[in-house]
């Protein structure tokens, strides 16, 4: 196996507050490798955005930010700022969910692609950035891109937004793009077409994506390898294969099995009972106990450690052994 | 865009009628010219009737406004019986001597309250921003004329030399040179800045903090933009679209008279003419300065809307 692209070991966030530390992020530690898509999945307030903003160091300054974050043997959190800054945008660039309000509203999506490619080619000329920004929008879809660059955000559609978003992050060629529910603030239609086009730039542009989500029917059409992340914590990392139909772990399960089926074989939608707990003051032992339908004594006293199943495949559970035996027929 | 501007002018006409008749009414209402000579009646026969005759006395009080229309619309607003001037006459000396204070406040005012908005907005809750925010309390909750004798006490009096003490004047402001003239604009205006600054700044602080959170300003940093160019670049630009209203208010008002703040500085604006002639019941000179201020107001209103189009692309003038 090739050198990792960016190797994050033992990350933790927290938010200071008046109640004291919100844990968001708590020891987390994985890879990607080039060229490779890693989806990250889990609830609201998992932790999944915040690592990828703690990976862009796109925190406010009184964020308490420990681990460490190796790009291409480089540390960015023991980076300076200026440099972190070239790194941004041209190494490793970012799409935000909600593209209505993610481009600014005074200046045209033309200019902000423009300003994008000129921030990392300081001797390029604006004629021929601005080629640039229309040759990637026409890259990503965008119709008539001459006539669209002109145009403001507010007369794009969202799906056409994000479209222009992608455009950007692309613009120099990243070697790690960090999309954040890049579809999740889209309709259903439009979404299949957002992700086709981040297809196509993978395929055009060979760089890794780290696809936030948490939409698991998009992860299984896109991803080489899953991690799933609950209150701040890893839960289980693994193949597409290992997590879909292998999993060893509860909440993966419990998960797989809140999906929707649109083909009607299921009788009834099965939720996961309860709320996820208050990253404030976690609860002692496992996180995920409270809602778990497996849980047992040991669940309550002591936090399960992340426990290697196979080579790429790990799962945060006491139980995860006795789950094997399970695992024939999952999702259930 | 001319279009635009023709029909904001045109409909603001009918607002200023109805305003005018509407202040016309209610000062002629509840003043009496006649108060004086009713006393020294019959002995004074012919000043009363001269009387009746300037403030057309004999028509009914609610048709009364028509015949100022009349003379107004031919651009005769009457004369000012306390200042003994046409009205226009004082209208265009007492709005100079206005602005000379007004535009350097207005100016230097919006220019601190911006930079100290950026100051606190890039750093809030911390010990710099809490002091801006203790001292702008300080300047908001001393009203104008404590503020305004203050600075005349601390610093009039104390450099004597510097800033003077000077007999009332009521002519235009002229004769005399650039610097004297500065000396003279320094204290009113400081005053004016430190009222507006303290308010204005608070405004700018809440535009500025929530234009900062806005997720376009998180995707200019992803891009590597340099912190400096997202604040003054992607962030100002937006954050001024709700303060240019708030600017083009204060800049009216400024226009129109600091009533307190001139009268103790004995400047000879159009706050203390309009505060003799609400004294002295002088009609005419009332309504002179509320149709100026009025019209400043709406000129204003439109400038600022305007303007808004200019910095925010979704607003179109049709």
């Amino acid at each position: 196996m090739t050198a990792p692209l960016l190797k994050v070991d033992h990350l933790t966030v927290g938010f200071p507050s008046k109640a004291g530390v919100v844990g968001a992020v708590t020891d987390v530690s994985f890879e990607i490798h080039p060229g490779e898509v890693l989806a990250v999945v889990g609830e609201s307030g998992s932790g999944k955005s915040v690592t990828a903003l703690a990976v862009m160091r796109l925190h406010s300054k009184s964020t308490h930010i420990s681990g460490s974050v190796m790009f291409n043997d480089t540390d960015l959190l023991a980076l300076p700022e200026d440099q972190m800054r070239a790194i941004r945008g041209r190494d490793i660039a970012m799409i935000f969910q909600d593209p209505m309000t993610a481009l600014n509203p005074v200046f045209t999506v033309g200019m902000q692609i423009v300003e994008a490619i000129l921030l990392h080619h300081h001797d390029m000329t604006k004629q021929k950035a601005w080629e640039r920004a229309v040759e990637l929008l026409d890259m990503v879809g965008v119709p008539e891109p001459r006539r669209r660059a002109a145009q403001y955000p507010h007369e794009f559609s969202g799906g056409m937004r994000q479209r222009a978003m992608i455009a950007m992050a692309i613009s120099n060629d990243p070697k790690l793009l960090i999309a954040d529910e890049p579809t999740t603030a889209l309709d259903v239609t439009v979404q299949a077409q957002v992700m086709e086009v981040l297809h196509e730039v993978k395929r055009a542009t060979g760089s890794a994506i780290m696809l936030i989500t948490h939409d698991l029917g998009l992860v299984a059409g896109s991803a080489d390898r899953v991690q799933v992340m609950y209150a701040s914590r890893l839960f289980e990392t693994g193949s597409i294969d290992e997590i879909f139909y292998e999993s060893r772990n509860p909440y993966t399960r419990a998960l797989l099995d809140s999906i929707p089926d649109l083909e009607g074989t299921k009788d009834e939608l099965h939720p996961i009972p309860g709320n996820p707990p208050s990253l404030l003051r976690p609860p002692a032992g496992c996180p995920f106990r409270p809602r778990c339908s497996m849980a047992i004594e040991l669940c309550r006293e002591q936090t399960p450690a992340l426990i290697q199943i196979a080579n790429s495949h790990a799962s945060r559970c006491h139980r995860a052994d006795e789950l094997a035996v399970l695992a024939a027929g999952a999702p259930a | 865009m001319f279009a635009y501007i023709t029909r904001r002018v045109l409909a603001t006409v009918p607002l200023l009628v109805v305003a005018l008749y509407l202040v016309h009414v209610m000062v002629s209402a509840t003043t009496d010219p006649l108060a004086d000579f009713r006393l020294c009646l019959p002995r004074c026969q012919d000043g009363f009737d001269q009387i009746v005759e300037n403030y057309n006395l004999d028509v009914n009080l609610w048709l009364r406004p028509f015949t100022w229309f009349e003379s107004a619309l031919g651009g005769d607003l009457g004369r000012s019986e306390s200042l003994g001037l046409p009205v226009t006459t004082i209208l265009w000396d007492r709005g100079i001597n206005t602005a000379m204070i007004a535009v350097p406040a207005f100016l230097v005012g919006s220019i601190v309250a911006l930079l100290l908005s950026i100051y606190s907005a890039r750093r809030p809750y911390t010990k710099g921003d809490y002091a801006l925010t203790g001292l702008s309390f300080i300047g908001f909750a001393f009203p104008s004329f404590v503020m305004a004798l203050v600075l005349q006490n601390l610093l009039a009096v104390q450099f004597e030399n510097w800033f003077g003490v000077k007999p009332f004047n009521t002519g235009r402001k002229t004769g005399e040179n650039f610097l004297e003239l500065a000396r003279d604009v320094f204290l009113p205006a400081l005053t004016l800045i430190i009222v507006g600054v303290a308010a204005d700044s608070r405004f700018g602080r809440a535009s500025m903090i929530e234009t900062l959170n806005q997720d376009y300003i998180r995707t200019a940093r992803a891009k590597g933009v340099p912190e400096k160019t997202v604040v003054w670049k992607h962030a100002l630009r937006n954050a001024l679209i709700p303060l240019v209203t708030l600017w083009a208010l204060n800049f009216s008002a400024l226009l129109s008279g600091a009533v307190v703040t001139e009268s103790i500085y004995s400047w000879p604006g159009l706050g203390p003419a309009f505060l003799t002639s609400i004294g002295e019941a002088d009609v005419d000179l009332v309504l002179g300065i509320v149709i100026f201020s009025a019209v400043l107001t709406v000129a204003f209103n439109l400038v600022a809307d305007v303007l808004y189009g200019i910095l925010d692309p979704r607003i179109r003038f049709d």
